[in-house]
């Protein structure tokens, strides 16, 4: 019976494993022996250039522009998305019916494709569109996805108007989970109104909050497709991300060996940020007895 | 009376602002559903166009010829294939691997337990370039296997269904095993069954990832006929720029059935949802 089992085990998880080892440890490896060549990709001989990629990454405006692009879009899109999503939660809870419908409503954003968000908004900031025209006439002519902080914003706020029906069902779902006897409770002390709200419901749904926070900074650490279409990582890498970094230099300049080196450095900086990240927001949620 | 009559007044204007609200995030989609009926002179001219045609479609599924004839259809057909195939073998392979590591007792088990945690929260972007190179190794480049095998897999679908089956008692799975039932009739007959509502909301999302995703599905083809329909309307972008009515078509194309499946399957997600989070 045991030994069975210890067999029937392994075949269960047969296609995880071997799908970790050929699409995890084997490329795992892979990428560290890249790194330290200066293969193009095509050619089928190269030389191992020590660590010649990872000093040249180092040094290049296109890497710094990527690892601190990263904590512009959580300046950006974090608090937005993050209140947006609050106020959708809280409007919808409140309501007594038609609560499903509106909150599958307010979920369709998160459907669409990266590129299908970005076709929309260049039309709708194209130099013609009704929004330029209507802004030009009273004087404010701005070139939307040519300027640095327009374009960081504009991607942020494609990013939030996708996430933010979806961090909304998480929040309901932790409304629904608070206990109205707390409530009752609170009253019959005379919390109310704006009270109400911070003392008893935020802390309540720290738990989700924590959720929704973890879910919104790993969303910062891959944005590719809206700045593939509509900026290229522009203006002067004002929107270079990682992901963009290592597809230009891997698969347009065709420097594989160089691009390995800077996701090693990616994926470091992703590791540590992350880890501080979720430290931070435990502190912060055992400070206010949240956990 | 008074107090109702305000409460009243109260909850009708939270549903005018919530309805307000609701349709500025989807105005997006209006925008593009009307764009790709406009007529070729109004699009992106107007937030609402005033004279309509079909010649965006039209374009779309009898000309636009690019190297092959009729691309879109073929591009659409490929997403279909692409997405459902892959969508079936993460799933498939979720429930397996999920009972395995719930259900089963085995040597190795929390080994490989732990090890999908670290494989979870490992960074993937490491793996693009190499992963690329072992599909051209495996002569899987430029063809549906590069597609659909790589992304076979999926860690996400493990831990929903690992989560979903611990919290399922062993009871039943022993009388079953009484009666002389395989693991994998248990799994099939009684597993997937009672996870109904989960099962909804992994298949949702799954199929909603494949569906749109550019970067993977971009690298691993160079054929016109291999194009996903996601990265079909990419490359149009650029060239196409100046004609932006088929491109909203085609927008409209790739959009519209992951919705339409989203709402046919609305309520049950919901539910799932609700359990997942708990």
């Amino acid at each position: 019976m045991k030994e069975n089992n210890n067999r029937l085990g392994w075949l269960f998880a047969s296609p995880y494993l071997i799908y970790s080892i050929v699409f995890f440890l084997l490329p795992l490896i892979y990428s560290f022996y890249l790194a330290f060549t200066n293969w193009d990709l095509i050619a089928p001989t190269y030389d191992y250039v020590g660590f010649d990629n990872f000093a040249k990454a180092l040094k290049s405006p296109g890497v710094h522009a990527a690892f601190w692009v990263t904590y512009k879009f959580m300046v950006v899109f974090i608090p937005l998305v993050i209140v947006m999503s609050l106020v959708v939660a809280l409007l919808v809870h409140s309501l007594p019916r038609f609560k499903s419908v509106f909150l599958i409503g307010f979920f369709l954003p998160y459907l669409s494709s990266g590129v299908v968000s970005s076709l929309i908004v260049k039309g709708l900031l194209s130099y013609n569109s009704p929004v330029n025209t209507a802004l030009r006439s009273i004087g404010i002519n701005i070139d939307w996805l040519g300027t640095a902080w327009s374009a960081l914003l504009i991607v942020g706020l494609i990013m939030a108007w996708k996430f933010t029906g979806y961090y909304a069902l998480i929040l309901t779902s932790g409304l629904e989970s608070i206990d109205h006897e707390v409530y009752e409770a609170a009253a019959i002390d005379g919390v109310t109104g704006r009270q109400r709200f911070w003392k008893i419901t935020l802390p309540l749904l720290y738990p989700s909050i924590y959720t929704t926070l973890i879910l919104a900074f790993g969303v910062t650490f891959g944005i590719f497709t809206e700045v593939y279409q509509l900026t290229g990582g522009g203006p002067n890498y004002a929107t270079n991300t990682w992901q963009m970094e290592i597809y230009t230099q891997a698969f347009k300049n065709l420097q594989a060996g160089y691009a390995s080196a800077v996701a090693l450095l990616a994926a470091f900086a992703t590791f540590v940020s992350i880890f501080i990240i979720r430290k931070l927001l435990e502190k912060w949620g055992a400070r206010n007895g949240w956990n | 009376m008074v107090g109702t009559k305000r409460s009243n007044n109260k909850l009708i204007i939270r549903y005018v602002i919530a309805g307000i609200l609701l349709l500025v995030m989807v105005y997006p989609y209006l925008y593009m559903v009307l764009n790709s009926f406009a007529d070729w002179s109004q699009v992106d001219k107007k937030l609402i166009p005033t004279d309509y045609s079909l010649k965006s479609y039209t374009w779309l599924f009898t000309g636009g010829d690019s190297g092959i004839t009729r691309p879109w259809i073929n591009a659409f057909l490929n997403s279909v294939i692409v997405s459902l195939l892959s969508t079936f073998l993460m799933m498939a392979f979720g429930v397996m691997v999920a009972y395995a590591l719930s259900k089963l007792k085995w040597r190795g088990r929390d080994t490989v337990n732990n090890f999908i945690m670290f494989h979870m929260f490992f960074p993937s972007i490491i793996l693009l370039i190499p992963s690329f190179l072992i599909v051209q190794k495996l002569g899987w480049y430029d063809s549906y296997w590069a597609l659909i095998i790589p992304k076979g897999v999926s860690l996400w679908a493990i831990f929903m269904y690992t989560n979903f089956f611990k919290a399922v008692p062993t009871v039943f799975i022993e009388a079953a095993r009484l009666d002389g039932a395989s693991d994998f009739k248990i799994l099939y007959k009684i597993m997937l069954p009672m996870s109904k509502s989960i099962t909804t909301v992994v298949f949702l999302f799954l199929l909603m990832e494949r569906w749109t995703e550019l970067l993977w599905d971009m690298i691993m083809v160079s054929s016109d006929n291999m194009l996903t329909l996601n990265v079909l309307l990419s490359q149009m972008f650029g060239p196409y720029g100046t004609y932006p009515g088929p491109l909203y078509a085609g927008s409209v194309l790739l959009t519209v059935p992951i919705i339409i499946i989203f709402i046919i399957f609305g309520k049950n997600f919901q539910k799932g949802m609700q359990v997942s989070l708990k």
